[in-house]
């Protein structure tokens, strides 16, 4: 490599790759920052003046910020459950791809975490959740378990930060790198558990309101059906999550940096389980159907008021959910990268919508006969702060693919 | 350099490492934490209540005090208890003979009033223009002056005639202060606020020969037809007509009581009813003088009460042989139920019905006053209503209608009259009340603004308002703005700053009702003798002083005959003297009720020139009264046309009350306004219901805003679409529209009173408008 | 979960009294005034705002809905429910819904009393109870409460006031169960008398239409008026066993208790608190 012409902090890049230029990585970063900054006077605002500069009230505690909690959640769900496929399962390609997965599970996770930092009343409080646990509350499930998990997936992110170039040659953060590669299998097994647990009980919070038709099911011992939905759909989903980032990321620098090979086992997968969920919400919602109408709430009321129609039952199984499963099990349809990330996309849309319709449509919908309807449109606080989690996560990403060693194929794709 | 830059980042790393590894393992950040969490849970909301600065409530001992409401004519008993020398919370007397423990939201609202930021803190003068709200903090001493100088002035000039008083009531010792001060100093202008006593007091005089107010004993009555009265929104004393209200709906249903709504509009009052028969507004004469009809026609009315003691039921001659209709014939000619159908727009079949239940009850009872009763009303549609309680015999009847006495108190010497004050107190009223236009009426509450734009201008130089805010609630606002304008000094006695504080030239703000003695006559419509006595319960807040106190100081610094009407050394030696041996009584159990108290039996109780009920008014021609026809002695149907012409207002606006929202003299606390519903209204702006159908015509939809408009006035305003409301009609509640008192209140809604005009009732003078024509178009 | 509520009875009956307290409104006798709401207001400390006019943000612990039947004039009728907080004991399975849900124990179902209890200072402010209730009871604070220079005077030493970003809502006024228990104690008693613990929307009521008292003991009003063929409850079918009855004897009236049951698609409707 040419000294000259190399970046200037081409030292610290993984072996044998090509980075942008220095000044045109700082400036991709300060346009990220511009929305960020929004983002941040969101929150600020948030903190500084109360909940009021939201669009959020006593109709609808949650909004956009819970709705995209669980829907990162079930997207980050890649993470873990690349790591079970990796070393569990033991699908050995997949090593290709499980760094990112792991890089995109961080950035979901700490996203969940920061968006609930501000959506609380209390921030300053917020760590009663621990303190004071009510362990019957779903939520009380959730939050250990995310954070445990968090935990993880912090201790899965820290050895590829160890074997930055510079890092890695200090004998003492080699050795560790290498000693928590060799852990890797337990503390994987320790997140699939983890992320089990939380993945469901996420389908728990909505699913354990009794005092709403519309969201409650019915289930197996303390869990409700939902907790086993949310599972199956995050599961079902984050693979497809994965390779979608992995697409956005190989456009933006330019090159491939996974072989398709990788990508196509877990869209395979990601295929299958969809197919499973589809089949299992279908049998749930029948049974939902007559088990509200049995607490006097037709479906017909589910739906009257827009905009929550029919369509979002149609949108959300149909076109989000039963067309990205055709296209996931048709092996030709994967092969066209176009078509693959149009499933990705859809499925990806799909699981979020779902997540949508449990927080904020199970809260639209009126219980008491003499409800008014109330329909919630977040407003620029509530967008800005949540998307401020997505400029964050681009900023991580962006990072951690110029300095870390996260695509192992990316040099043997991309000889110099 | 790069050897720099390595170990720089490991100076940093490991800097940082160390140092929050280190942070970590010391107690600071687990006592940080707990900070934080004392933070949120104490300190900051101290900070927002103001603790900070000194502002925390004090604890104390816990102490209840009874006292009595004054926020509205209703008299209820109250009990504040209080945490050492802070009032904490109104609540309902037990026991007390007019509302027994009951409270209205107003009245538990009291103390938002007493410690709210529209109090007067001391005597103020006006800077700047009137209305601008800019006012400068004086002296009492000079406050005092100010007025005494005032009115020495006018009166040396010989204009004492031109000094008016404005207040909400005429019985107890602080109005008639007033009244006296008024025949001391030379005026004979003292005038009263509106409200259905006004005429009911007339129609009682008239038809009965009795003074005092109406009383009725609802809660013994099992039949309660209601011409548009509110009911349970406010009318008569309030918590105690809801009270009989839940007697009405107690027992087994066969046996609960009766009650009809007549009304353009499903009010609460109609919805509770057990029949609620929508009539075209401003006919109610014409329905009971139908129901009258039915009643007469089959033969369903007491003949003893009829036969014995009425006058001018059948047709009469006098000594000259002449002959005179009476009700009967009139009633059986004009009044048919096709008739009567055709004016009200009520069925004929609802009208026999209704008829025959009603005077077939035991103990039926014909209620009259709109709303609240806080408009005049029209004499004819009062008599006829009350004719309907003649038909039925029960005046002065268990379950039936009185005129009520006060608690009798001593008699305050005479006042010794200057001849300035007697040449004074002979000039006519500026209102025109007792001239021979209106010879019978005491008060034009409403008239004397338009008297004064009509010309005369400087017809008052000086207006004293206490107990009142008449710029507020008087019909026609504009014009009473305009008749203020001319006025050269105004001065109010408010303890608040009420509209017609705000566009005074000096306010003397008198003690909140829960900082003063005060006597409370009988409240509007109880059906027994009752004296309540308001009593300190905190000491005052502000630099404040009792109105009572005031005017005889002021009386006292004019000197002469003025000055020796008022022998008294303050207010509290004259209350005590005027309570006479009731004293003790009052002062220990706060209350007086006469509860022996029966109205006189037939044979006594009517002073009229027959001795009898008359239902044909021998009293007009006496009084003078110009009646022009024969119908007119006796109680018809006289449409009252609503202001604006037809073709360019074609729908009707008529005034709603509620009982969230006072529309008084007393602004709505916040208390109060955070009850209003989402459809009356919605953040400054104010709904008006609509019925769907009218709606439709007019392409407005629920929460569009449209312009509200009549020949007084327009307005912008909220549509809200109600089942409830007679298509063509519309709402409009009363109460807002303040520009005074504070951003709690200032700015919300628009006063009805600025869009309906006064229409004059021929005989009486007061206003006998219930609505105005209006239209109302898309913005 | 069925037994749980069975052995804290027990395990309270041993040295003390319980109660199962409620109410029982009378729809046919209120009239919509109000009163109830401000008593409540003024008893528990509620903060209010210049505008209050946005029901969605506003904190109203007793809340009078105004329901209609539906039918165009002159066959409209119109009633009233006050709706306070509807103490929710739960049954089979099902845990008070609200309670079960908190993950900060901020709000408890006691068995002594039978009131649902709300921690302010526990709260943080996730309004995931808010999301459980379907009676709106739960408001948020939306604001940090604050009251006009002067009136804090009137402010009840007896309730606290709230914060910030914290759930509230009505509490039965269990500070004057505390007061009235206090009392007994102090005169030797263990047991509380009808009248001496009231609500302060009870109180106030000017038309009686609220009673309220231990619905399981005999002597108390409620007892027999809850038994009354005209009484519902609200949203019975959902299993939440509140302990709030409603007595109306109008049918249509009856009906409110029963679960939305959508109407007329409508267009659609969004709100906006700029």
């Amino acid at each position: 490599m040419d000294s000259a012409s190399a970046p200037f902090d081409s030292a610290l890049f993984p072996e044998g790759v090509k980075r942008c230029k220095f000044k045109w990585f700082l400036f991709w970063l300060a346009v990220l920052h511009g929305p960020l900054m929004v983002g941040v006077i969101a929150m600020l605002m948030c903190w500084g003046l109360a909940l009021h500069v939201t669009y959020l009230n006593n109709n609808y505690p949650f909004g956009l910020w819970i709705a995209a909690d669980l829907g990162i959640i079930a997207l980050g769900a890649g993470a873990f459950f690349t790591g079970f496929l990796r070393y569990i399962v033991n699908i050995e390609e997949l090593k290709n791809i499980v760094n990112y997965a792991v890089v995109i599970g961080v950035v979901c996770y700490a996203a969940a975490q920061g968006i609930l930092g501000v959506d609380i009343g209390q921030p300053l409080r917020g760590w009663f959740i621990f303190w004071h646990a009510n362990v019957h509350s779903m939520l009380t499930e959730v939050a250990f378990c995310i954070t445990c998990y968090f935990m993880v997936l912090c201790i899965e992110y820290f050895p590829l930060i160890l074997e930055n170039r510079q890092i890695n040659k200090l004998r003492f953060f080699h050795g560790m790198a290498h000693h928590l590669h060799g852990a890797m299998p337990t503390i994987a097994a320790v997140g699939v558990f983890l992320s089990f647990f939380h993945q469901g009980s996420l389908g728990g919070v909505p699913g354990v309101l009794y005092g709403r038709p519309f969201a409650y099911r019915e289930g197996f011992l303390v869990w409700p059906w939902t907790f086993f939905l949310f599972i199956l759909s995050a599961i079902a989903c984050g693979p497809c999550f994965t390779i979608l980032v992995t697409w956005i990321t190989e456009k933006c620098a330019g090159k491939r940096l996974v072989k398709r090979n990788v990508i196509d086992i877990l869209a395979k997968i990601s295929g299958r389980l969809l197919v499973l969920y589809l089949v299992l919400k279908t049998l749930d919602t029948v049974y939902w159907v007559a088990i509200a109408g049995k607490a006097g709430a037709p479906l017909s009321s589910f739906y009257a008021n827009q905009p929550f129609g029919y369509w979002v039952l149609i949108t959300e199984l149909g076109i989000l959910g039963v067309i990205p499963a055709i296209i996931l099990l048709n092996a030709k349809a994967r092969q066209n990268e176009n078509i693959l990330i149009i499933a990705c996309i859809l499925n990806c849309t799909g699981i979020f919508m779902n997540r949508w319709i449990m927080t904020v449509q199970a809260l639209a919908v009126p219980v008491m006969s003499f409800d008014k309807f109330i329909s919630y449109r977040p407003n620029w606080v509530e967008y800005a702060s949540t998307l401020m989690f997505v400029w964050l996560g681009a900023v991580v990403i962006m990072l951690s693919y110029r300095y870390l060693p996260i695509f192992p194929q990316e040099k043997e794709l991309n000889p110099s | 350099m790069k050897l720099d830059r390595r170990t720089f980042i490991e100076l940093a790393v490991g800097f940082s490492a160390g140092a929050g590894g280190g942070f970590m393992l010391t107690p600071v950040n687990w006592k940080l934490m707990d900070d934080m969490t004392i933070w949120s849970q104490e300190l900051w909301p101290r900070y927002q209540l103001g603790g900070l600065k000194g502002r925390l409530p004090q604890q104390g001992k816990v102490t209840h005090a009874d006292s009595v409401c004054n926020l509205c004519p209703g008299g209820c008993g109250i009990t504040v208890r209080k945490v050492g020398d802070r009032a904490t919370k109104i609540e309902g007397r037990e026991g007390y003979p007019v509302n027994d423990g009951g409270i209205c939201p107003l009245g538990a609202a009291g103390l938002q009033l007493l410690y709210g930021p529209w109090r007067i803190p001391s005597p103020l003068k006006r800077i700047g223009k009137r209305g601008s709200g800019n006012f400068e903090k004086i002296s009492w001493d000079e406050a005092i002056n100010k007025v005494v100088q005032k009115l020495g002035n006018l009166r040396q000039k010989g204009q004492s005639h031109t000094v008016a008083c404005i207040l909400g009531s005429d019985e107890g010792t602080v109005p008639r202060l007033f009244d006296r001060f008024l025949a001391a100093y030379g005026s004979p202008n003292f005038i009263r606020t509106a409200s259905a006593e006004d005429t009911y007091e007339l129609a009682l005089g008239l038809m009965q020969g009795t003074t005092g107010s109406v009383g009725y004993d609802l809660e013994r009555a099992n039949f309660i037809l209601s011409f548009g009265s509110g009911l349970i929104e406010g009318w008569g004393s309030p918590v105690r007509v809801i009270q009989a209200h839940s007697t009405w709906r107690s027992g087994d249903l066969k046996d609960r009581a009766t009650v009809v709504q007549i009304e353009p509009r499903l009010s609460n009052t109609a919805a509770k009813a057990d029949n609620w028969y929508p009539i075209n507004p401003g006919t109610e004469a014409a329905l009971a003088l139908g129901l009258a009809h039915v009643i007469i026609k089959e033969s369903l009315y007491n003949v003893d009460f009829i036969g014995k003691h009425t006058f001018g039921f059948e047709d009469w001659s006098d000594s000259s042989g002449k002959t005179y209709m009476g009700f009967k014939r009139l009633v059986r000619t004009e009044y048919t139920p096709e008739a009567v159908s055709k004016i009200t727009g009520l069925p004929a079949k609802k009208i026999l019905t209704l008829a025959r239940a009603f005077a077939k009850a035991k103990r039926p009872v014909a209620v009259w006053g709109r709303g609240k009763g806080t408009v005049s009303g029209s004499l004819y549609e009062c008599m006829a209503v009350h004719a309907l309680n003649a038909l039925t015999g029960n005046i002065n009847k268990p379950g039936g209608v009185s005129a009520r006495p006060q608690v009798a108190t001593r008699s305050w010497p005479e006042v010794e009259r200057d001849a300035t004050a007697w040449s004074g107190s002979r000039r006519p009223r500026i209102d025109g009340a007792g001239s021979n236009r209106y010879p019978l009426t005491r008060y034009l509450p409403d008239r004397w603004s338009q008297v004064m734009n009509g010309g005369k201008a400087g017809a008052i130089q000086a207006l004293l308002v206490h107990g009142a805010d008449p710029y507020y609630t008087t019909l026609d606002s504009a014009a009473v703005a305009k008749a203020f304008e001319a006025i050269p000094f105004v001065v109010s006695f408010s303890t608040c700053l009420d509209e017609t504080a705000y566009h005074a030239d000096l306010i003397l703000p008198n003690h909140h009702y829960l900082e003063r003695w005060e006597d409370i006559p009988t409240p509007v419509g109880l059906q027994k003798p009752i004296l309540g006595m308001l009593k300190p319960v905190v000491s005052p807040q502000f630099d404040t002083r009792h109105a009572g106190d005031v005017l005889m100081t002021i009386a006292k610094s004019m000197g002469g005959s003025v000055a020796s009407a008022f022998p008294w050394d303050d207010y509290e030696t004259l209350l005590k003297e005027t309570m006479g041996d009731n004293w003790g009584t009052l002062e220990k159990a706060g209350y007086i009720v006469n509860e022996g108290y029966k109205p006189s039996a037939w044979s006594k109780a009517f002073g009229t020139p027959s001795g009898k009920f008359e239902f044909y008014i021998t009293a007009f021609d006496q009084a003078g009264v110009k009646i022009g026809k024969d119908v007119g002695y006796l109680p018809h149907y006289e449409p009252v046309q609503p202001e604006g012409n037809p073709a360019t207002y074609p729908l009707i606006l008529i005034p709603t009350e509620l009982m969230r929202l006072a529309d008084g003299a007393v602004g709505n606390p916040p208390f109060c306004t955070k009850t209003l519903e989402e459809t009356e209204l919605k953040k400054n702006d104010l709904f008006v219901e609509v019925n769907p159908k009218t709606a439709a015509d007019y392409g407005l939809s629920e929460g569009h805003h449209a312009m509200l408009e009549t020949a007084k006035g327009k307005a912008k305003v909220l549509v809200h679409l109600f089942e409830g409301i007679m298509p063509g009609v519309i709402g409009i509640p009363k109460g807002l529209g303040h520009a005074a008192y504070d951003d709690y209140l200032a700015g919300k809604g628009v006063s009805a009173n600025s869009l309906i005009g006064v229409v004059e009732d021929p005989v009486t003078g007061l206003s006998a408008a219930w609505g105005v024509r209006a239209k109302l178009t898309r913005v | 979960m069925k037994e749980v509520h069975h052995k804290a009875d027990e395990h309270h009956g041993a040295h003390e009294k319980t109660y199962k307290y409620g109410m029982v409104v009378d729809l046919d006798k209120c009239t919509g005034c109000g009163a109830c709401m401000v008593a409540c207001m003024a008893e528990n400390n509620l903060s209010f705002r210049k505008d209050n006019s946005d029901r969605l943000r506003s904190n109203l612990w007793m809340r009078v809905y105004k329901i209609s039947n539906g039918r165009p004039f002159p066959d409209t009728d119109i009633s009233f429910i006050p709706r306070p907080c509807q103490h929710c004991e739960g049954e089979g399975h099902h845990h008070t819904p609200c309670v079960s849900v908190c993950p900060a124990t901020a709000t408890d179902y006691s068995h002594e009393t039978g009131i649902v209890s709300q921690v302010y200072t526990r709260c943080f402010g996730c309004r995931y109870c808010m999301a459980a209730c379907p009676y709106h009871v739960r408001v948020f604070n939306w604001w940090d409460p604050t009251w006009p220079k002067g009136m804090e005077k009137y402010l009840n030493p007896d309730v606290s006031v709230r914060m910030r970003g914290v759930v509230e809502k009505c509490s039965f006024c269990y500070h004057r169960y505390q007061r009235a228990k206090n009392k007994a104690y102090a005169e030797g008693r263990r047991e509380l008398h009808e009248d001496e613990y009231q609500t302060a929307c009870t109180q106030a009521c000017p038309a009686g239409a609220i009673t309220f008292g231990d619905l399981k003991n005999p002597e108390h009003k409620v007892h027999k008026l809850k038994k009354s063929r005209y009484a519902f409850r609200l949203l019975e079918k959902l299993g939440t066993n509140p302990k709030i009855y409603y007595v109306s004897t109008r049918d249509w009236g009856r009906k409110a208790g029963e679960v939305y049951a959508g109407e007329e698609p409508k267009g659609v409707t969004h709100v906006t608190h700029a």
